[in-house]
C-alpha cells in the first residue's frame, strides 16, 4: 500500500494544478515563499549545526559543552561502541564479520528480487541457513578456538541485523505455509486455524509479542531448560511476522486466475506439486511490492526490542551519550542511529519502488 | 478483508460428498492439542516450582504501585484489576491524542504534496521521507530527549499565551473544580452531537424527498453555540476557569498534560501523519484529471469543485487505508511503555514485575488490545460502509 509507483509530483493537468493552489492557505505565491522560506530555514539550521558551528573532528572535545553545533569528536570517537556496544573490544571483528555476511545477503536477495533473476532455490535457502549459523556462531564463540562472549554483551548494530534479517528470512517460509493453509478449501479445521492465527497475531502490537517471547516463552519449557532473551525475541518475532508475510503472499495467490490451479490439477499435479511449481512461484511474484514493505515495516520495528532491555542501535547510542566523561550528545548519537535508518530503508523502498514499477509494465 | 472472494480451489473442486474427513485435519488438531497440553503441563509445573498458583485471583489484589498519570481514579492500594482499567483508558486517550495530531499533520502534508507550487512538495515530500524510513521508537526517543532537555524545569516554566510549559508537563486553564461544570461539561457533549445528527438527518430527509437543499451547517454552528449556552443557564454552571499557577514546586489548577503524554501523542501524530498525508496524496491523485476540468468546464468555483467532485471521490478512495492507519496507531500507542507513560502496556509490565505472572497478565493484555483492534476495525468499516454507500449514490 505504502510503496506506490514513483510519482513525479508534478499534477498532471492545468486544470488540477489550478484546483491544486490550495484556497484555505492564502494566495499561492504565498504560499510559495512560505515555503521557500521554511526549507530554506531547515537547510540553514541544518548546515550551521553540521558544519559552521560545529565542533571539528580534529578539536579538542572539550569545547562540545560550550558549542551549539554538532560535537564531530563525540562521533570519532564513539561510532564504533555505537556500532559494536559493549562487545569485548578486541574481538569486535567478529561482529563486524556478521553485520557483513547478514548485509551481503540480504542485499544479494535484494538485487535478485530487482533483477527478477533467482539463482537456484536451494542454493539461497543454503546459504541463508550457513549464514545464520555463521553468525551465532562468530557472536556467541566458545568453538574452533573463539574465546565465547556473553549474549548480553551482544550490542549494537549485530543485534539489529540478526532480529531482523534472520527473523524474516525465518518468516517467510512460515507466511507461506500459513497463506497456503489459509487459501487451500480440502482441509477446513487448517484453513480455520491459520485464519485465526493470521487475524489475532494482527491484531496486537509487537510490543505485546516481544513480551511473550520474553516472559511467557520461558514458562513453556521444561525445568531446567532455559532460554536467552535473544533467541527468545527471535522466536516472538519470527511467528510476528510471519502472519503478515501470510496475508502478503494469501493476496498474491487470491489474484492468480482460477485456470491456473485448475490446468495444473488436469495435469495431474498434486496439492505440493501445484502449489511448488504453479501456484506460488506467480503469486510470490505478484505479491513481492507487498512483502518489500512488509519487510520495511518490519525492519523498523525490530528497534522496539529496546524496550525489552536488548541493546540495538538505539540503546547503544542512549549509553553512548549517557557517558558522564561527554557532555550531553543525545542529538548526535540519534542522528547517527537516524542516518543509518534512513539509508537502509531508503535502499528497501528504492527495492520495493522497482518492483511496483516492474509489477506495472507487467500488467499493461 | 477478501472474504466475498471466493478462492480458486472452491470454485474448481468436485460437488462435495456428505461426509468429508480430512486426516490431514484431524493429524494437525491432534498435534496441536498435545502441544498445547505440554506447554500447560510445563507452565503449571514452572509455576508451582516458583511457588505461585496459576490462576486470575491476583488481579483483585492490592496493586501497590503507582501511576504516573490516571485518568480514573486510581492509587496504589488499588486492585490490579483497577490498574489495568486506568492502563487502558491511558491508551485510549493518547491514541485519540495521538489521532488528532495525525489528522492534522496528515491533511496540511497532503494537501501541501499535491499542490502545484514546488517548494510546497518538496516540504512535503521531505516530511513523509523522513517519518517513513525512520522507526517510530527513534522518532519519540528523540522527541521525549529533546523535550526533557530542551524544556525549562518547572520552576523557570515559560507561559506562552494560556499553555504554560515545563519539562515535567504542559498545563492548560481548564474549567474550575465544581461538580456543576462537569455535569454541564457532560450533558453539552451529549446533546450538540445529538441535536445536530437529528437536524442533518432531517435536512438530508427533505433534500431527498423535496429536492430542497437545506441550510445544514449554519444551524449546526448555532446548535454548539446555542445549546451550551442554555445548558449553562438551566444547570447554573459557574463555568470560571482556573489557571494554572506555579506553587512552590509545582504547578496548581487548570489541567496538566504530562511530558511523556505530550511527547507519545506528538511521536505518534508526526509518524503517523507522514504516512495518512501518503494515503491522502495517492487519493487526490486518483481522481481523474478530466472530473476535475469539466467541473471547471461547468463553471464550478474551486470550493465546489472540491466539495462536489474531488473530496466524495478521494473520500472512496482513502477511507479503507485511512481506517488501517487508525488500526495502526491505537496498536503503536504500546511503545510509550519506552518513555515511561502509564499505558495499558506499561502497567501489564510492571504487574508481571510485581506479581511473575506472565501468562495470565499477557493474555488479559493481549485479549484487550485485540479486542480493542476488533472494535475500532468493526466501527470504522461499518461508518465507512456507509460512507462510501451515500458518496457512491451522489457520484452516480
Amino acid at each position: 500500500m505504502n510503496v506506490d509507483v514513483a510519482l513525479s509530483g508534478r499534477p498532471h493537468s492545468k486544470a488540477q494544478a489550478r484546483w491544486g493552489r490550495l484556497p484555505a492557505l492564502g494566495p499561492s505565491t504565498l504560499l510559495s515563499l512560505a515555503c521557500v522560506a521554511l526549507v530554506l530555514y531547515i537547510g540553514w539550521i541544518t548546515l550551521d549545526w553540521l558544519l559552521l558551528s560545529a565542533v571539528p573532528p580534529w578539536a579538542n572535545a572539550e569545547f562540545c559543552g560550550t558549542a551549539s553545533g554538532a560535537c564531530w569528536p563525540f562521533w570519532v570517537e564513539k561510532t564504533r561502541f555505537i556500532l559494536f556496544g559493549t562487545y569485548p573490544f578486541d574481538l569486535q571483528w567478529r561482529p563486524m564479520v556478521v553485520c557483513m555476511l547478514l548485509l551481503t545477503l540480504s542485499m544479494a536477495t535484494g538485487q535478485m528480487a530487482v533483477c527478477g533473476r533467482w539463482v537456484d532455490v536451494r542454493l539461497l535457502v543454503g546459504s541463508w541457513v550457513a549464514g545464520m549459523i555463521a553468525s551465532f556462531v562468530l557472536m556467541a564463540g566458545g568453538v574452533a578456538g573463539l574465546a565465547p562472549v556473553d549474549a548480553t554483551r551482544w550490542n549494537g548494530l549485530p543485534i539489529l541485523l540478526i532480529l531482523s534479517t534472520i527473523a524474516l528470512a525465518l518468516a517467510l517460509p512460515v507466511g507461506v505455509l500459513l497463506a497456503l493453509a489459509r487459501y487451500q478449501t480440502r482441509h477446513r479445521f487448517m484453513r480455520r486455524a491459520a485464519a485465526a492465527y493470521v487475524e489475532i497475531m494482527r491484531g496486537m502490537p509487537m510490543v505485546t509479542l516481544l513480551f511473550v517471547g520474553v516472559f511467557v516463552l520461558p514458562l513453556t519449557l521444561p525445568k531446567g531448560m532455559a532460554i536467552d532473551p535473544i533467541v527468545a525475541v527471535l522466536i516472538a518475532l519470527v511467528f510476528f511476522h510471519a502472519a503478515y508475510f501470510a496475508e502478503d503472499v494469501r493476496s498474491g495467490l487470491l489474484s492468480l486466475p482460477p485456470g491456473q490451479h485448475e490446468a495444473a490439477s488436469s495435469l495431474g499435479l498434486g496439492f505440493w506439486q501445484t502449489a511448488r511449481l504453479v501456484l506460488l512461484p506467480q503469486a510470490i511474484e505478484r505479491s513481492m511490492p507487498a512483502l518489500v514493505n512488509s519487510t520495511i515495516g518490519a525492519y523498523k520495528d525490530t528497534s522496539l526490542v529496546v524496550i525489552l532491555g536488548l541493546h540495538d542501535l538505539s540503546a547503544t547510542a542512549r549509553m553512548a551519550f549517557s557517558d558522564v566523561a561527554w557532555g550531553n550528545q543525545a542529538l548526535e548519537a540519534y542522528v547517527f542511529v537516524g542516518l543509518w535508518f534512513l539509508l537502509s530503508c531508503s535502499y528497501l523502498s528504492w527495492i520495493g519502488r522497482r518492483l511496483s514499477a516492474s509489477a506495472t509494465t507487467r500488467a499493461h | 478483508m477478501d472474504q466475498k472472494l471466493i478462492s480458486p480451489v472452491a470454485q474448481s473442486s468436485p460437488p462435495k460428498k456428505a461426509l468429508d474427513i480430512s486426516w490431514l485435519d484431524i493429524g494437525a488438531g491432534l498435534a496441536l492439542i498435545a502441544v498445547f497440553a505440554l506447554v500447560a503441563m510445563n507452565i503449571h509445573s514452572n509455576m508451582v516450582a516458583a511457588g505461585i498458583q496459576p490462576g486470575f485471583s491476583f488481579l483483585t489484589q492490592q496493586a501497590g504501585f503507582d501511576l504516573s498519570e490516571s485518568l480514573i481514579p486510581y492509587g496504589a492500594s488499588d486492585s490490579y484489576l483497577r490498574a489495568i482499567l486506568a492502563g487502558l483508558a491511558n491508551t485510549i486517550a493518547v491514541a485519540a491524542a495521538s489521532l488528532v495530531v495525525a489528522c492534522a499533520s496528515g491533511l496540511l502534508v497532503g494537501l501541501l504534496s499535491v499542490s502545484a507550487q514546488a517548494p510546497a512538495r518538496l516540504l512535503a515530500l521531505g516530511y513523509v521521507e523522513l517519518f517513513r524510513n525512520l522507526p517510530k521508537i527513534l522518532v519519540l526517543l528523540v522527541i521525549f530527549v529533546a523535550a526533557v532537555n530542551g524544556l525549562p524545569a518547572v520552576r523557570q516554566a515559560i507561559t506562552f499565551g494560556p499553555l504554560t510549559i515545563s519539562n515535567r508537563a504542559i498545563y492548560l486553564p481548564w474549567l474550575s473544580d465544581d461538580p456543576r461544570n462537569s455535569r454541564w461539561l457532560l450533558a453539552s457533549l451529549v446533546a450538540v452531537p445529538a441535536a445536530s445528527a437529528l437536524w442533518l438527518r432531517r435536512v438530508a430527509r427533505r433534500q431527498a424527498q423535496t429536492g430542497v437543499r437545506g441550510t445544514a451547517w449554519p444551524v449546526v454552528i448555532a446548535i454548539a453555540i446555542v445549546v451550551p449556552t442554555a445548558l449553562a443557564f438551566v444547570l447554573k454552571a459557574p463555568l470560571v476557569l482556573s489557571w494554572p499557577k506555579l506553587e512552590g514546586f509545582s504547578v496548581g489548577g487548570g489541567v496538566a498534560f504530562s511530558i511523556q503524554f505530550c511527547t507519545v501523542a506528538i511521536a505518534l501524530g508526526l509518524y503517523h501523519g507522514a504516512q495518512i498525508a501518503e494515503v491522502l496524496r495517492g487519493g487526490i491523485r486518483a481522481v481523474p484529471a478530466g472530473q476535475i476540468e469539466a467541473a471547471a468546464a461547468l463553471g464550478l468555483k474551486r470550493g465546489r469543485i472540491t466539495r462536489l467532485i474531488v473530496l466524495p471521490q478521494v473520500l472512496r478512495i482513502i477511507i479503507p487505508p485511512l481506517n488501517n492507519q487508525f488500526v495502526n496507531l491505537l496498536k503503536n500507542t504500546s511503545i510509550s511503555i519506552a518513555v515511561g507513560y502509564s499505558d495499558l502496556m506499561s502497567v501489564a509490565g510492571t504487574t508481571i514485575n510485581q506479581t511473575f505472572r506472565p501468562l495470565e497478565t499477557m493474555l488479559i493484555t493481549m485479549s484487550i488490545y485485540l479486542a480493542l483492534c476488533l472494535v475500532l476495525a468493526g466501527t470504522l468499516n461499518h461508518w465507512s460502509a456507509r460512507i462510501r454507500a451515500r458518496e457512491g449514490r451522489g457520484t452516480r
